[in-house]
């Protein structure tokens, strides 16, 4: 009996064109097109060569720092040269601002100056470095002077030419200390790729999207809701064990669902869900699990046609997915921040912190605090839709 | 008239999913508000930090403290989750500031800060900064004798700024969030005017109706012109309420030169929005696909011609594909609208250009459409 | 006789609404009881409280000498039920529905090809066996719903209107089918709210209004009641006032009705109402081209025992 009803129940689910479009077409479909446009986000966001230009004048062509700092942070043999640098005059510069060729050039009038078309990051780079290049041609200026005061020389003491290889060995001194010492470490983890989230959200939408098969496949079963119940109410077998096997061939349609979209974003879409296999398929199989307790209890509960069904489904799992930032990474972590308790409840965000903590953290506490919010969510979905699954007769049907 | 009835009728079915539609366009619209409100000066941008370092620092400590916060935009974590805010982007940088950081300093030795970055170009700058503040207290910790001195030295140096001329006087600002609007609106016209218009006519090709309504006295060129013309008049009733919603949530700049040419850009793409969605509704028979169809439509042509990520993020392949949709001519208008300072011939005949690019998407719709009915009239 | 169906005092109210009254009575086996009444009279509540898919107030239900209840997989292995809507799967073809339907009873699949072999030849479905419920006529569909309800070859089957709104061709078949199964030893009931079904199937009739039993008896036993005998059209007569007047003053007339060339006579009981009629007609020399008798129908009855038309 049970097999007999699970076989006809995923045929029937299989053969349901909308329901297989919702829950498996879908989401390939999503994932491909957040693939399409957040593919390069992280890449741009990196810095890269600034174009920029210096203006040639004879203020430029004495100075001492900016002469030796710019050519050397455009140096193209250096890998990670900050500068993309023309030489020109003012006009020429001018020129090229206007047409947007770069993003703004560098003057050296009796100050540094630095002439951009808009405020913006690169703009601000490129105003730091002058900054830092004038900084240190002072600080060097400032450490020469104390210098010599500190060694009783004097200005009218001074002989210029020994002076000059004298400040200039203290120059290259200095510099050469300033090259050398990495003083700053990362320590970031390198699974730092927020648009990873926007596919885990897509697969929390799929895991809860299946709940719509459980409610379709259940519905079939409940003489209040649908005449097929009626019939299946009056024939000689148990409710729950036709629930239950109608319940397991959803749960078995979803996961082949959710594999298809693991095996399309894992390798054609080269999603990273970590490293962690066995705890993937766990997370996943609980998502899952969530979707189809979701679907029972709307299905038992909720006294309404299929399609008010699927809409109410449909719309808990988006606004689940909003708060778990599939409409925009940042709101996750807003909610996470601030009204915790919103996506402490909220299936979406379990699966999609899930993943999120299989990747990007070492520890599992994170996933296991997770997969247990999961399973009791589940739970408490199943103990509701046992309680209406026990009434047999009804009052109106 | 009983075709405008019957619109009427099906119009106020499909109220919530328009409704959706236009939440979400103020919902985003209201979420992408911008900082910056004084366009011809310049300001930093500031890029997120957080310091760990012991509250009562002293010295060199204290003071690298307070010069990052001038010049990067503290973000207080106290009792958050450090990794959570930088994997968000909450933070780009976080800084694990030694406790002897100035003792070691003043020994000459090379004291280690350890960051957590989200290594992008914010992080690129907050390590700018603080390499110069560093590099400088090395220097300064040569000639001077206690942490207060390198500090005093530090602060005389530090405190001058770079001369920063901009050229731009546009009102930067407001055109990103005006056209961030109208790069959205792409989403909301086409999914609510393929909804409702898909759905208006697959309910009068029904078979039954569309039987009756041939052998009904009226004309069928006459009712079909009468259902195109309900349906312009409701993609123009569309138009307009965006259009009103835009000048209540844009504000001032829709009453410019700019605001003009975002309102009459918008006023083409919406005929082709009626044109795209006569064709998918003379397609498509199933009710019950309509959704799915929209979906896909409307979804599609926002993420692949940057109406939610903005084009110049896109990788350059998709943009190529893009040039087939007429979404990628209308947000290129838009796009060209917001870095446009004086409108004249140069300017704005590339934006012509593309309306025309536009038109002809439309009128190619509507001829594919006519083929497609006649044919199936034929069969019939 | 051995009754099949045991039906005590059963009382159903919704909230304001008494929709069955004190209902008692029984079915007996092999006979094709009809549940009569037009819609909302409780004929389908009756039915799906006999199945216990309904809570009742007050009643017993016995079915085959044992209560019924929602567990007596016993009783129900012998059920056989066709509801009302068409209850079928949309994505299953027509074998693959009656096998899902009657594999809830029969397990063993050698016994299952046969049986449904055996339904589809019964409602005359063996050409669409590979057909979706989508392609099938509204007819087809309610023979797939019948096959459905019956191919497990129940000993009890509840027939809930399966002819509404179905062709001529299917609705033939469809009572065609019903004798079959009959003939095959089964009881049947049988709701309907068109009288030709009942009179042309049923052994014996119940006649409920409002959740009450107005009458019950054989076809014929019913017609007893109406007083009412026979009811004489006469086409194509043309008649003068005074005619009219002597017409309405012959024996036995109960009512008389003349329009457009056509007189209808309602007589009561008594004899020879038509040959006397036509005599009378003669000895006026009053011409006309077609005349002809109708016996009371169950409409009838139930017009004069309600004074409303069964269908409306």
């Amino acid at each position: 009996m049970l097999e007999h009803n699970f076989d006809y129940t995923i045929k029937a689910l299989f053969r349901d064109k909308m329901l297989i479009f919702w829950t498996f077409a879908f989401p390939l479909i999503l994932g491909t097109f957040f693939h399409l446009a957040f593919s390069n986000i992280e890449k741009n966001e990196q810095l890269d060569t600034i174009n920029i230009a210096v203006v040639q004048n004879e203020n430029y062509k004495n100075s001492v720092m900016f002469k030796k700092a710019i050519p050397a942070l455009s140096d193209k043999k250096n890998k990670e040269h900050l500068f993309n640098t023309k030489y020109v005059t003012k006009e020429k510069a001018e020129a090229l601002l206007e047409e947007e060729k770069i993003v703004g050039y560098f003057i050296l009038e009796e100050s540094p100056k630095v002439v951009v078309k808009k405020t913006g990051i690169e703009e601000t780079i490129l105003k730091q470095v002058v900054e830092e290049i004038s900084t240190k041609e002072k600080t060097l200026n400032i450490v020469a002077e104390v210098t010599l005061q500190q060694h009783g020389i004097d200005e009218t003491k001074r002989d210029i030419v020994y002076l000059d290889s004298w400040i200039s060995a203290t120059y290259q001194n200095i510099l050469e200390e300033w090259e050398k010492k990495p003083t700053i470490q990362d320590i970031s983890s390198p699974n730092l790729s927020y648009t990873m989230i926007e596919f885990y959200t897509l697969i929390a939408m799929t895991c809860l999207y299946g709940g719509v098969l459980g409610t379709v496949a259940i519905n079939r079963n409940l003489a209040n809701m649908s005449s097929n119940g009626k019939r299946v109410a009056v024939s000689p077998t148990s409710k729950m064990k036709l629930v239950f096997s109608s319940a397991l061939a959803a749960y078995v349609t979803q996961l082949i669902g959710v594999l298809l979209l693991f095996l399309y974003t894992i390798f054609i879409l080269k999603v990273d869900y970590g490293d962690d296999l066995s705890h993937i398929v766990m997370l996943a199989m609980a998502g899952c699990l969530a979707g189809l307790s979701l679907g029972i209890a709307i299905a038992t509960l909720l006294k309404a046609s299929d399609n008010t069904k699927m809409g109410v489904i449909i719309s808990v799992t988006m606004l689940g997915c909003f708060f778990s930032g599939m409409m925009g990474i940042t709101m996750k972590y807003v909610i996470d921040k601030s009204m915790p308790i919103i996506n402490r409840i909220n299936p979406a965000n379990m699966i999609t912190d899930g993943f999120y903590a299989l990747y990007y953290y070492d520890t599992l506490d994170r996933f296991n605090t997770n997969m247990m919010s999961l399973l009791i969510f589940s739970a408490i979905m199943i103990a509701i839709s046992i309680f209406s699954l026990r009434r047999q007769k009804y009052d109106s049907i | 008239m009983t075709v405008f009835k019957a619109f009427l009728k099906v119009l106020n079915k499909s109220k919530a999913p328009i409704i959706m539609y236009t939440v979400f366009l103020i919902i985003f619209a209201a979420f992408n508000v911008e900082k910056n409100d004084n366009p011809a000066q310049f300001t930093d941008e500031k890029p997120s930090i957080y310091i760990v370092s012991r509250e009562d620092a002293t010295g060199i400590n204290r003071n690298l403290v307070d010069y990052m916060k001038k010049k990067c935009k503290f973000v207080d974590l106290k009792g958050q989750s450090l990794e959570d805010a930088l994997f968000y982007r909450d933070v780009s940088t976080i800084l694990f500031l030694p406790e002897d950081f100035g003792k070691e300093i003043m020994e000459h030795k090379t004291p280690k800060v350890i960051i957590k970055s989200t290594q992008d170009v914010n992080a690129s700058l907050t390590e700018l900064i603080l390499n110069k503040y560093i590099q400088t207290a090395y220097a300064y910790s040569r000639i001077a004798k206690t942490e207060e001195e390198v500090v005093e030295y530090m602060n005389a140096t530090l405190s001058k700024e770079t001369k920063v001329e901009v050229l731009s006087k546009l009102d930067t600002s407001h055109l990103n969030k005006a056209t961030f609007y109208y790069n959205f609106l792409n989403y909301s016209l086409l999914a609510g005017l393929i909804y409702v218009i898909c759905l208006i006519i697959s309910s009068f090709k029904e078979e039954k109706i569309e039987k009756r309504t041939i052998v009904s006295s009226m004309e069928y060129k006459k009712f079909n012109r009468s259902l195109l013309l309900s349906n312009g008049l409701f993609a123009l009733f569309l138009w307009a309420f965006y259009i009103i919603l835009s000048m209540i949530m844009v504000g001032n700049i829709m009453f410019t030169t700019h605001g003009l040419f975002y309102i009459l850009n918008a006023f083409i793409f919406s005929g082709c929005a009626v044109s795209i969605a006569f064709l998918i509704g003379n397609v498509i028979r199933n009710k019950n696909a309509i959704n799915g169809i929209v979906n896909v439509i409307a979804l599609g042509s926002c993420f692949l011609c940057g109406a939610f990520v903005p084009m110049e993020m896109l990788p350059k392949y998709v943009l190529n594909i893009a040039h087939i949709l007429p979404s990628y001519w209308y947000i290129k208008t838009n796009e060209m609208i917001k870095t446009t300072e004086i409108f004249n011939i140069d300017s704005v005949t590339p934006m012509i250009i593309n309306m025309g690019v536009v038109i002809l998407f439309t009128i190619g719709f509507v001829i594919i459409t006519n083929i497609i009915t006649k044919r199936n009239r034929k069969k019939d | 006789m051995e009754n099949v169906i045991e039906v005590k005092n059963l009382t159903k109210e919704y909230k304001s609404l008494k929709a069955i009254d004190e209902l008692s009575f029984s079915v007996q086996k092999g006979e094709i009881l009809g549940l009569l009444g037009p819609n909302g009279s409780g004929k389908s509540t009756t039915i799906n409280c006999i199945l216990s898919l309904l809570n009742f107030q007050k009643g017993s239900i016995q079915i085959f000498g044992k209560e019924m209840k929602p567990d007596a997989y016993d009783i129900k292995r012998s059920l056989g039920v066709v509801f009302q809507d068409v209850a079928v799967l949309e994505e299953l073809t027509v074998y693959e529905n009656i096998d899902y339907f009657c594999g809830l009873y029969i397990e063993e699949q050698e016994t299952r090809e046969k049986y449904i072999k055996e339904a589809l030849k019964l409602v005359g479905l063996e050409e669409f066996q590979k057909f979706y419920p989508k392609q099938l006529s509204g007819g087809l569909l309610r023979r797939l719903n019948i096959a459905c309800g019956v191919s497990h070859k129940p000993k009890l089957i509840f027939l809930d209107e399966p002819t509404v709104a179905v062709d001529p061709q299917s609705r033939n078949n469809i009572l065609d089918g019903i004798k079959e199964l009959r003939n095959q030893g089964a009881t049947i009931v049988y709701t309907t709210h068109y009288m030709e079904e009942v009179e042309l199937l049923c052994d014996r009739v119940i006649i409920l209004d409002k959740g009450h039993i107005l009458a019950s008896g054989t076809c014929d036993e019913l017609k007893l009641l109406a007083h009412i005998e026979e009811k004489i059209t006469v086409e194509g007569i043309q008649l003068e006032e005074n005619q009219m007047q002597k017409l309405e003053k012959l024996k036995n007339v109960e009512d008389m009705l003349y329009s457009n060339d056509t007189l209808v006579m309602t007589y009561q009981k008594g004899k020879n109402n038509l040959v006397d009629f036509i005599e009378y007609l003669k000895k006026e020399k009053i011409r006309y081209s077609k005349i002809y008798s109708e016996r009371p129908t169950l409409n009838d009855v139930f017009l004069e025992l309600t004074g409303k038309e069964l269908r409306d």
